[in-house]
């Protein structure tokens, strides 16, 4: 009886488990992804800023790099301050 | 957000287009008076390079006006013929404004496609941020 008990609970815990551990990392990776896609925007930004100082390089390119690094930064900060804004909701809850 | 930055590209694409056919203008109007000189013709085609966003242009290869190019009457020039004429260029000055003004045009055009994505945008991380 005990050690049926003891494997049931074994056998309910284990795919509990398992979800509860690979979510996280799927949710990781995209975060993940999503920072690179980002820190790769900005830095082709910068880059074209440099590039646009020393060498005479198109201006076009100066200006739609700084757009999609504008657009990224603002998105970027938006989600910051909504993921801030969330923790500080928890902090606040009565325990 | 890949949209509104292919977007971005796209209309950057046809700003730097646009640049280029009023440089062809402007060489146009700058070898008015050279002898011999063709008119330059920019073409456009569709960008087909790798990682270009689909449906961006891009300036195709120069072609030169073929149709003849005027006899200009004046013995006293150091290339006129028996005859007291030399071959003028095929620049059409009238042509070559109104082409200006419609790479302007087009110009503007792009131009308010570009501000108007980063207005669209502004607008989506807005309503993300109430």
């Amino acid at each position: 009886m005990d050690i049926r008990q003891s494997l049931a609970a074994a056998a309910y815990a284990q795919p509990r488990l398992a979800p509860a551990a690979a979510q996280p990392e799927g949710g990781g990776n995209l975060f993940t992804q999503a920072i690179t896609n980002f820190a790769d925007t900005v830095a082709q930004g910068e880059a074209q800023a440099r590039a646009a100082m020393t060498t005479g390089v198109d201006p076009h390119s100066l200006v739609t790099a700084l757009a999609q690094t504008e657009l990224a930064v603002e998105t970027a900060v938006t989600i910051r301050d909504r993921v801030v804004e969330a923790y500080q909701e928890i902090l606040r809850m009565p325990v | 957000m890949t949209d509104f930055s292919n977007a971005l590209s796209v209309a950057a694409s046809g700003m730097r287009a646009q640049a280029q056919r009023l440089t062809h203008v402007s060489e146009n109007i700058a070898n008015a008076d050279t002898p011999g000189y063709h008119r330059k013709i920019t073409s456009f085609e569709v960008e087909r390079a790798m990682g270009a966003p689909d449906g961006a242009v891009r300036p195709g290869p120069v072609r030169l006006d073929q149709t003849t190019l005027p006899m200009i009457f004046d013995p006293s020039h150091p290339m006129a013929d028996e005859a007291g004429t030399y071959e003028g260029s095929n620049v059409d000055l009238v042509i070559e404004l109104a082409d200006a003004r419609e790479a302007q045009r087009s110009y503007e055009a792009n131009l308010r496609i570009f501000d108007q994505i980063r207005q669209m945008s502004s607008s989506l991380n807005e309503l993300l941020r109430r």
